[in-house]
């Protein structure tokens, strides 16, 4: 259990450690690099909590794709991106949008202040689910399963977003065409 | 005889009275017109006529008649005014009227090409009104109110030269003085009325004793009685309220004559001997001495004087404080008769030396001499050229002395040997006073017989101016018959069938004064051969030092400096009174111009101080919150302008900001 | 040990940085990373609650559509962006206000 505790709040740190840096690096390279380290810190974290192929589905997808198109987006782009960066801070650490900050940290207060008032009072499900024992044990074969229920229980929303995401990607395939010659 | 020509008294008595006032009424209104004084002296001579036929002999020793009508009602008690006719009143007002008669003939000589003669018959008219009114008042208030007129015409006829600036100060001086008279008289009237409950004489007293029981040793009666003697003080002349009576010579001599010899300053003597049973002890006492004071001041003063008419007036104060005596010592009789003799002599002399000023005025005029005519010291020798006026003066003066054949003898003897016998009666230290009535008449004897030696002896300082053709008359027929009348009024077969005995005059026997000291024989004896014989004395020390001109002194010596500036007293009040009040004017009117002054504009100060605040705070505290106002709209519309600023992360931040309140609100509540 | 309230709090933590880089970042490929944040704190949220589910398995299956969906969404927004850039020759949100009145 010790081991456990100590690599769940491990990975915990680190993702929301590169998160801090993520929003306060100027650039932007560096940037991505940081949710790179974020990505995969939360995979880690999916299978703290039994979900292991939500975590492979994490990396495949979110760091192999996003990333890779961000990076490449933004390694692509023209020169006066690079340049408008720049120029914004005058300061090594300027004084971040504070609004923002206030805002940000209310947020979080709240909802961390909810969280702790909630864990006294589970809803019925959860603890019935304890109770019961139906929870998913570290035992189980999660593929096997998601495949079951995604060809028989889930198998329209499984289809929509195959289609959505086609529609997604040609969509946004015809608004970065290149006009040539209007 | 009860009536005359049956018109009862009490008529006659008003017609004697409003007569002269017709006549001062009918000479306003024609004015300028008439300056014969024709209307005055019928008035007049209608007066004497009625007053002596019509009153005086229905009354005189018999029943005491009156009539009374009611004037005006305050509350419960009703206030009278009517007529009195008693012993006392008939004397006076035939007194007054025998007196004025010759007085408005000799006028109408020694007034003639006056300017402003029509004035003076108007004037004498209401002076005469005035007095004859005053003689037979009912009550206190009716006397009052015509005390009051006496002065006010004194008043008019003492400036009647008002263009004279000396004229116009003693009639203002007279005026004020007898104002102090006329507050004790009213201090008087009112003690009087809340003691006794009426001002009414017939009520209050007769000729027997009060009929209204008063306690004469209760305190008010002491105070009534000296508030009625202030009066007196003022308009007879005492000391020291006497200082206007010789600066009331700068009236007309006929006026002096008549007012300020014979009638007017008598008003006060008659004053106290009607309200004489109010007077006790202590209030007698005071009015002896004061009279004895005046007489022996006066006569003193009256002997450093150059001016004629000053050294008669004096002579007038001296004989009033004679008067005061003979009242202060209960023989008010006496002081009557000397009051009556006194009026004849002293109007004749009055008379005589207008009658010589007259004449010295038209040589001063026709050898344009710059002299004062009433100057002793330019005088002299006139016997030559003014025979029967020296002779008219020389009968006065020997009544004024008290030499005997005159009335004046049985006058000044009954009040000199009363107060010996007064004195002789209490013993002791009173014996001080007929003492100084002694020297005072040996006084009297000497300055007039100075003022005779002076103005008709020696030798005439202008003769030259006569040897060169200018004609020194004698007086003129107008004025010596009535002259002659005085002068006949002067001896004693007026008075009386005895040469020596006053008690046997008739005023006296009919007059009670109802106190009598025990009789001293030796002093009816020896009082007036002691007065006689010091008048001879001092004619003929008079007779050496002004006729033959050895006189012992130097000129201008000391005594005669300080009798002449009659003791210093017109200075004394000038410093005292008069520096005085318009010290305390002075400083009043600073007090009003910097302190009452200064504290309106003080406040008018603040107020304007006031405004400035006022609009400091509008412009800047009403408008600034206005303004104030409007410039927190304008910066708050300002601020929130740059909501929508078009940029997406702020719309958003909005949005969450209320979303967080949302859960907020949500999570408290 | 590791309770329900341990992945939600994380998660909350994610999801704040992703507001706070969407809210205050002036590049908009930034403000795309921080909405990535935000997909991803809220699919920790799914899998966590997903262990309790073993019936409808809904917790993991809504997960995987989540990360197709965050994907669609990067694509779609590069591609917006880029049009963006062209037309206001601009990334930074704060100059782009033509919505300003």
């Amino acid at each position: 259990m010790m081991i456990e505790s100590l690599l769940f709040y491990a990975f915990a740190a680190l993702a929301i450690l590169s998160a801090l840096l993520l929003v306060h690096i100027r650039n932007i390279a560096r940037a991505l690099f940081l949710l790179f380290i974020v990505l995969f810190s939360m995979a880690g974290l999916y299978l703290f909590a039994l979900a292991d192929f939500i975590a492979i589905t994490q990396i495949l997808v979110y760091v192999g794709g996003v990333l890779i198109l961000l990076i490449f987006a933004f390694m692509l782009s023209n020169k006066e991106l690079l340049d408008d960066l720049q120029s914004s801070s005058k300061r090594f650490i300027s004084l971040p949008n504070w609004q923002a900050i206030i805002l940000a940290l209310a947020f979080l207060s709240l909802m961390i202040y909810s969280y702790i008032s909630w864990a006294q009072d589970m809803p019925e499900w959860i603890s019935q689910a304890e109770a019961k024992g139906r929870m998913i044990l570290p035992t189980d074969n999660n593929i096997k399963i998601l495949g079951f229920k995604f060809m028989t229980q889930y198998v329209l929303p499984f289809e929509v977003i195959s289609v959505f995401l086609m529609m997604a990607l040609i969509g946004a395939a015809h608004l970065s065409r290149k006009e040539s010659n209007k | 005889m009860n009536t005359f020509l049956h018109i009862s008294p009490v008529t006659a008595s008003i017609l004697v009275t409003l007569l002269p006032l017709f006549a001062c009424l009918v000479q306003a209104l024609i004015g300028k017109k008439s300056i014969s004084g024709n209307i005055a002296l019928v008035a007049i001579i209608a007066s004497t006529g009625i007053s002596l036929f019509g009153v005086f002999l229905p009354i005189w020793n018999e029943t005491t008649t009156l009539q009374k009508w009611a004037w005006f009602t305050i509350g419960e008690r009703t206030l009278e005014v009517g007529i009195h006719l008693n012993n006392l009143t008939v004397l006076m007002q035939l007194l007054v009227c025998i007196i004025s008669l010759p007085v408005h003939i000799y006028s109408r000589a020694y007034m003639k090409n006056d300017e402003g003669i029509h004035r003076y018959w108007m004037y004498l008219s209401l002076f005469c009104f005035a007095m004859l009114g005053l003689t037979v008042s009912i009550n206190l208030l009716q006397l009052y109110i015509f005390w009051e007129l006496v002065g006010f015409a004194s008043y008019l006829l003492i400036g009647f030269w008002f263009t004279k600036e000396t004229a116009v100060q003693a009639n203002k001086k007279a005026f004020l003085i007898n104002r102090i008279g006329d507050i004790g008289f009213l201090i008087g009237i009112a003690l009087v009325y809340a003691h006794c409950g009426t001002l009414d004489l017939s009520v209050l007293f007769n000729q027997t004793g009060t009929q209204i029981a008063i306690d004469k040793n209760a305190t008010w009666v002491t105070f009534a009685g000296l508030a009625f003697f202030l009066g007196a003080m003022a308009k007879s002349a005492q000391f020291p309220l006497h200082v206007w009576l010789p600066d009331a010579m700068e009236g007309p001599t006929s006026v002096s004559s008549l007012i300020h010899a014979a009638t007017m300053v008598a008003a006060g003597i008659f004053l106290l001997c009607t309200v004489f049973p109010l007077f006790n002890d202590t209030v007698l006492l005071v009015v002896s001495i004061i009279g004895t004071l005046t007489a022996l001041s006066a006569a003193i003063f009256a002997l450093g004087q150059y001016d004629i008419k000053k050294v008669l007036a004096f002579s007038t104060i001296s004989q009033l404080g004679f008067m005061m005596v003979g009242v202060g010592i209960g023989a008010w009789n006496a002081a009557m008769f000397h009051l009556t003799t006194h009026a004849f002599f002293k109007c004749l002399l009055f008379l005589c030396a207008g009658a010589v000023i007259h004449e010295m005025a038209h040589l001063k005029a026709k050898a344009k001499l710059d002299i004062d005519p009433q100057d002793l010291r330019h005088l002299g020798g006139l016997r030559h050229f003014m025979p029967k006026t020296f002779t008219c003066m020389v009968v006065a003066s020997l009544s004024l002395a008290g030499f005997p054949f005159t009335s004046g003898y049985l006058s000044k003897d009954s009040i000199v040997i009363t107060a010996y016998e007064w004195a002789n009666h209490l013993g002791g230290v009173y014996v001080l006073i007929p003492i100084l009535l002694t020297i005072v008449s040996l006084l009297t004897a000497f300055y007039i017989g100075r003022l005779i030696f002076k103005t008709f002896f020696g030798d005439f300082k202008y003769r030259s101016y006569i040897d060169e053709g200018i004609v020194f008359h004698e007086a003129p027929s107008l004025m010596l018959v009535p002259m002659f009348f005085l002068a006949a009024g002067s001896l004693f077969p007026l008075f009386g069938i005895s040469l020596t005995d006053y008690h046997s005059a008739w005023i006296m026997q009919t007059l009670d004064a109802g106190t009598h000291s025990p009789i001293l024989a030796q002093a009816h004896l020896f009082i007036p051969i002691l007065l006689t014989g010091g008048a001879i004395l001092g004619w003929f020390m008079g007779w050496r030092w002004y006729v033959k001109q050895k006189y012992p002194l130097s000129e201008n010596n000391r005594f005669v400096h300080f009798a002449y500036k009659q003791g210093y007293l017109n200075e004394f009040n000038e410093h005292i009174f008069v520096r005085g009040t318009t010290g305390l004017s002075r400083i009043l009117y600073t007090f009003d111009r910097y302190v009452v002054d200064g504290f309106t504009k003080l406040f008018s100060w603040l107020v304007r101080q006031l405004s400035v605040v006022a609009y400091w705070f509008d412009k800047h505290i009403v408008d600034g919150i206005v303004n104030l106002l409007a410039g927190t709209m304008y910066y708050i519309g300002h601020l929130v302008r740059h909501v929508q600023n078009g940029q997406l992360q702020t719309y958003l931040g909005f949005a969450l900001t209320i979303v967080v309140l949302g859960l907020l609100y949500l999570l408290i509540k | 040990m590791i309770t329900l309230t341990h992945f939600l709090v994380v998660s909350a933590c994610i999801f704040c940085i992703g507001l706070y880089a969407v809210l205050a970042k002036r590049n908009t490929i930034m403000i795309l990373v921080g909405i990535e944040l935000m997909i991803n704190a809220a699919i920790l949220n799914f899998v966590a609650f997903g262990k309790y589910d073993k019936v409808n398995y809904g917790g993991q299956v809504f997960a995987i559509f989540a990360i197709v969906l965050a994907a669609a969404a990067v694509a779609v927004g590069l591609a917006i962006i880029l049009n963006v850039y062209r037309h206001f020759n601009t990334i930074n949100p704060q100059n782009i206000h033509e919505l300003k009145d």
